[in-house]
This record gives structure tokens, sequence and C-alpha cells, in this order.
């Protein structure tokens, strides 16, 4: 008989809470379907009961078996697993999930600041600038010294702002972003490098196939975006 | 006899047309790149392709997209086990031992297996499908109602529980996730909407492709890249070494067992090639001695998923021109192509069209067989890219599946779920679930629902009416036999003295 780790109880308290939540939501859709006496939420239910179920029995299993209850049959994605290192503690979790929060704050927070200040629709997009800018200020101090962090953070930040400042734009500055996150610091290898990438991805998407990239709204992001977009398509 | 006969009167009417070998031979080049570069799939082709088949004779616009079809389930294998990107759903089984043997060097060994069984699995399946269709078709439409087809959905997450992740209930965990994120969006009897959290994007429900590509190919980045932050990570070794024969032959029984369960599982509508391949894999998983090794890199996880998804391709085309059912969305595009020419697939067409039947029977035959060839050249030159450092591949594949994410529905919130999904995938993969238990009951928690639904009203809400329906029952039986044996398994066999607790 072993004893749950403090990681073991916050996962299974993480799917039992999921779960409640889920079930307390399906009442909001709870309505009759006429020609099924099951309705919409049979199926979710009967899902999460099975999410339950198993949390409760992966609690019992760990309990009883410790840290062998985690080794099957058939375990494909084991060197995948939590490893003990700097990325593993709470110190590093907490960073990580700040830094998360930040591509979202940069798709809520210019809209509350213009709705609150009543910014004219030409004022906007200088919201939305110095607000990307603030929060990518925010994001390199932050994750100064969260290596990981840092690189989950960046991508979520570029899919954020991507609708108001387009791929094209954004684009080259993300491929130098993940080159220096991924150890590049050569100048001169992502001076050349980045140009081929960019250039690829511009020649068979935008130019073979056609394939429409945003072009963002805020200028002079959108100029440049529609600019390549008539050059190359 | 009389299907050989017209086996060859179609080969001879597919090569005496230049114009037909021209869009043979570029559905074949086609299909293998566009399945094999990361971020795009056989689907993005085809639809580019669709409106421009107006254009096309109907005999040229179906045997396009059957070729299309063939290769680009096998070139979705090359990312998969050079990259662990899956080219599409089906491949994701192929991910699983093909990368780790990537990681140890067997690069090239694994892409042979996938070249040598994708061709195999689709040749033999395109041979059964010219010898029977008529008589397989009767069957499978008349023994497989939405109560068969649920109890096997139900049958291959009960199996797909145990695979990939680092213990059943982790793994029946995933698979559970990913049926709640399947359930978000419309219900399938109603129209009800569910989960969406008043957000307009969540009505429609979150799409699949933009959920896959972030799982698989933005988390596989995320892990990669905390290994170069802690210094455990290794580059990929090189190898263009392909299988010897001898290595092969040992694996024929999983062939074989992987072809007929391709078959029967392509055979079925909305089921098709992704079950195909995860039944070929768990199958094969099941009745090895060595199951320790599966997941580790090891070649018969690799035969058995491509045998089995390139073994479906043939047999999803039963339902599609004998009943008009497509069983996938590049099927379904095919139902297009013939409602473009005023053509409607069905029995008529057998009668009404022989020609185009047969042509389009002999395309797939020998593009499958153009696998061993073509693929081969393929695979010599694709596995190369292994040599590009990851810091300048890692941008170019995020960039890669941004454009494939976007591409889907023109919205940009696709990328940030997609990059969501890397995210939710990198942290489940650290604690050992599996995520493509998550991407399997996305996909299959669709149909699992709505064919329960049907089936529930077909039954009149009885369920004992499954008592009635012996392959629904075997079926279900054979799942729940499945699940009460893990959870046996988790709780009451002995484990090793050595692993102490936490």
């Amino acid at each position: 008989m072993g004893k749950l780790t403090k990681g073991q109880i916050v996962e299974g308290a993480f799917w039992l809470i999921l779960a409640a939540f889920f079930f307390a939501y399906s009442f909001e859709f709870n309505n009759n379907i006429e020609i099924y006496k099951y309705g919409a939420t049979l199926w979710p239910r009967v899902i999460l009961l099975l999410i339950a179920l198993a949390a409760i029995g992966q609690l019992l299993d760990q309990r009883k078996n410790g840290d062998a209850s985690s080794t099957s049959k058939i375990a494909a994605i084991h060197e995948d697993s939590a490893q003990d290192t700097q990325y593993n503690s709470l110190g590093w979790y907490i960073n990580t999930f700040i830094l998360l929060c930040l591509p979202f704050a940069y798709m809520i927070v210019p809209d509350i600041i213009i709705e609150k200040t009543g910014t004219p629709e030409e004022g906007a997009a200088k919201v939305n600038i110095i607000c990307g800018a603030v929060l990518f200020l925010a994001y390199i101090v932050i994750s100064w010294r969260n290596h990981v962090g840092a690189i989950l953070t960046l991508p979520l930040f570029f899919a954020a702002m991507m609708q108001d400042m387009g791929f094209y734009a954004l684009a080259p500055v993300f491929i130098i972003g993940v080159m220096i996150l991924m150890g590049e610091r050569r100048p001169t290898r992502m001076a050349m490098v980045m140009p081929l990438i960019y250039g690829i991805l511009i020649a068979f998407f935008v130019s073979l196939l056609y394939v429409g990239l945003p072009t963002g709204y805020i200028s002079p992001f959108y100029d440049f975006g529609t600019w390549m977009v008539n050059t190359f398509q | 006899m009389d299907a050989f006969n017209n086996f060859l009167t179609g080969t001879v009417t597919l090569f005496s047309d230049p114009v037909g070998v021209l869009i043979f031979f570029g559905g074949v080049v086609g299909g293998m790149l566009f399945g094999a570069i990361p971020g795009v799939s056989m689907l993005t082709l085809a639809a580019i392709l669709l409106p421009f088949t107006a254009h096309l004779s109907p005999e040229h616009g179906i045997m396009l997209f059957s070729v299309i079809y063939c290769t680009g389930v096998y070139g979705g294998a090359i990312t998969a086990i050079l990259f662990n990107i899956p080219g599409a759903p089906e491949n994701a089984p192929t991910a699983f031992d093909g990368y780790p043997m990537t990681q140890n060097g067997e690069a090239g060994k694994a892409v042979g297996a996938a070249v040598m069984c994708s061709a195999i699995g689709g040749v033999a399946s395109c041979i059964v499908m010219m010898a029977a269709t008529a008589a397989i078709a009767d069957w499978a439409i008349s023994a497989f109602g939405p109560p068969e087809i649920f109890a096997l959905v139900f049958f291959g997450l009960a199996v797909a529980a145990s695979v990939g992740a680092k213990s059943f209930w982790k793994g029946w965990l995933s698979i559970m996730a990913g049926l709640m994120i399947a359930v978000v969006g419309l219900d399938p009897v109603g129209g009800l909407e569910r989960y969406n959290f008043d957000m307009p994007y969540l009505a429609a429900g979150i799409h699949f492709i933009p959920t896959i590509l972030g799982f698989f190919a933005v988390s596989e980045i995320f892990v990669q890249a905390e290994k170069k932050a802690t210094g455990s990570y290794n580059a990929p070794k090189l190898s263009v070494a392909f299988p010897t024969f001898k290595e092969l032959w040992q694996h024929k029984i999983a062939v074989v067992r992987s072809a007929i369960i391709g078959f029967f599982c392509g055979v079925l509508p909305g089921i098709g090639a992704t079950l195909a391949a995860f039944m070929g894999y768990n199958e094969a998983v099941r009745w090895s001695k060595d199951k320790e090794g599966f997941g580790k890199g090891k070649m018969e996880g690799v035969i058995s998923s491509e045998t089995a998804n390139n073994a479906a391709t043939g047999a999803a085309m039963i339902p599609l021109l004998a009943l008009g059912l497509p069983g996938g969305a590049l099927t379904a595009m095919m139902v297009g192509v013939f409602q473009m020419h005023d053509m409607e697939p069905g029995p008529l067409v057998f009668l009404n069209s022989p020609d185009l039947v047969w042509v389009v029977f002999a395309a797939m035959f020998f593009a499958n067989l153009s696998i061993l060839l073509v693929g081969f050249l393929e695979a010599k030159t694709i596995v190369n890219l292994l040599r590009i450092p990851f810091q300048y591949l890692a941008p170019l594949i995020l960039l890669l599946a941004t454009v494939g994410a976007y591409a889907v529905r023109g919205l940009t919130i696709d990328v940030v779920v997609m990059f969501v999904a890397g995210v939710a995938g990198f942290f489940l993969r650290r604690s050992g679930y599996s995520v493509a238990g998550i991407v399997l009951g996305l996909i299959l928690g669709k149909i699992g629902e709505q064919t329960f639904a049907q089936a529930m009203q077909m039954l009149h809400f009885e369920f004992s009416g499954f008592l009635n329906r012996p392959i629904a029952l075997g079926l279900l039986i054979a799942g729940f036999i499945t699940i009460l044996a893990s959870v046996y398994g988790a709780f009451f066999k002995k484990q090793p003295a050595s692993t102490g607790t936490a």
C-alpha cells in the first residue's frame, strides 16, 4: 500500500473538477429533443461519468501500487514523461502559467481599453500595437530564466497577433524567435535561413497554391501583407 | 474470369490514353507529395483540384481522386515516421513506432517497411475489391447498421485505451478527453449547442485538423525543444538502409492480419482507414509476444498500421461505387466529382459506366504498385530532410502547421486552437497521457454518438435490442472484456518488487 504524492492528488483532482464543471454546465443545454428521448446531455454525461471513474480508479491504483501503477504493458511515450529537471517545479508551473496568459491578454485587453475609453476606430490600431508591445516586453522579462515556458508561449503570441498584424509581417520575426529559442546564436546563419524558410512558404503556398493567408488589418502590417499578396500571388 | 477480363480492359483503356497516363502519374506524385508535406495532406490537394475536375472526363476525374487517395494515405506515413507528424489521422499509429525507429537511427527501415506494406495492403485490397465488390457490399450494408457501427467504434476505443499511454487509466482518460472535445458544438440529433460558452467559434465545434496538428506536430516541437533546453536532445540518426526481405518476411502474419482488418474496416461507411490503422496496430500489439517493445521502435507497429490503412482504400470504394455511400472526406469529394458530371455513384454506375469503374479499379491497382517504385525513390530523398538541424526545421514545421490549420476554414482562431492543443499535448505527454488516444476519441466521438443515437431510435430505445444483433453484441462483449481485463490487470496483477511507492 503506497501513499499518494501531491502530483498524483492534483492530477486526480484536476480530472474530477473538470468532470464536475462540465456536468454542471450540461444543464445549460438540457432541453428535450422530440425524436430522441435521451436529449443532448446523455452522451457527454456518460463520458464525464467515465472520466470520474477512471480518475478515481487511477488514484486507487496509484495508492495501491505507487509509481508501479504507471507501468502498462504498452507504454509508447515513456520518454516524454515528466522529468526531474528545473522545468518541473511549482515555481516553473506558476511562471509558465503567467506566460501562457499573456497572449490571451492580448486578445482581450485592447478591446476592453477601446471600449472603456471610447477610442475612435482610427486610434484602435495604436491601442493594439501598444498593448502588443507591452505584453511582448512582459513576455521577454518573465521568460528570461524560463526557456521552456518561452518556447511554449511564443507560438501562441504569434497566433494571437496574426488576426491584427497578419501572417506576412509576423512570420519573419517568428522564424528568428524560434531559432533563437532553439539555440541558434549566429546572426549570419539566421539572416540566411530566415529568408529561405519564408521564401519557401511564400513560393509554395502563396504563389503556387493561391492560399489566402491573413494580411492583418493594422497599418503598416496590413500594407505589407497586401503588397506581398499582390506581388507573389 | 469476368473480373480479370474487365481489369485487362480497364488497364488497356487507362494506358492507351496519353491524357489518362499523365493524370495517373500526376495523381501518384501529387498524392505522395502532399501526404508527405507536414501541415498539408491529400485532402488539401483534392480540395484544390475538385473544381478543375469539371474540365476532365468523368473517368479521368474519378481516377485522379482514387489515385490520390491510394498514394496520399501512404505519403502521410513519411512525416509520421520522420517527424512524428502524421500526414492524416490514418497515419497516427504509424508514428507510434515509426518515429522511435527514426530516433533509433532506423528511419530508412521504417520508411522502407511503410513503402512495402502500403503497397501490399493496397494491392491486396484492390484485388479483393475487383473480385468481390458486389457480394461484400451486399453483406456489409445488410449486416452493418448503426448498432454494429456503434459497437465497432466502442470496441475500437476500448482496445485503443491500452495503447500509447503510460497506464490503462491514462489511456482511458486520454480517449475520454478526445470524446469530450468532440462533444463541443452542435449535438448530432437535435442540433442543440453544447459547451459553446457563448463563443460563436465553439458553436461550430472544434475542427479536428487544427487539433491533430497541435497534438502531434506542435507538441512534438515543444517536447524536442524541452530536450534541447535540458541538454537531453539527440538529433535523429540518418539512415537510408531499407529492410531486407528476410526482415519483412518475419512479419508476414502481421501483414495478412492487418490487410484483412483494413479491408473490413474500409468497407464500412464512415469508419475507413483511420480505425483500420488503429485496429491493425492494436491487434499487432495484442498478438505479439513482445508487447513491451511496441512504442519503442518496433517495425511490426509500422507494418501493421500501414498495411491496414492502405488495405482500407480499396475497400472504401466498395460502398461508394456500389451504393453511393462515401466512407470519408476524400470519397465524399469523389461524390462531388460524380455530381459535377451529372452522375450519381451507386449500383447504376456498374450498369451504365462499366468502363469508368474498371479504369478506376485498374488505376488504383497500379497506383498501389507504383508506391513501391516512386515511394522508394521519394523516400531516399525525403529521409535527407533529417540532415536539417532542428533549430531550422522547428520554425518551418510550426509555420507549415500554421498554414495547414488556417487553410481549413480561413480562421486565425483555428491557429490559436492548434497552438493551445500543442501546449496541452506537451503537458499531457509529460504526464504520460496519449495524444493519439485523444485524437482517436475526437475523430470517433462524433461517429460514435451519431450511430448510438441512430441505433437507439432504430431499437425503440431498448438496450435489449442489441441482444438480437449478433455482430453488435459480439463487438460490445469483446469491448467490455477488453476493459475489464485491463482494470483487473491494473488492480490485481502483482507489481514488480523493485518498483516502490512514491
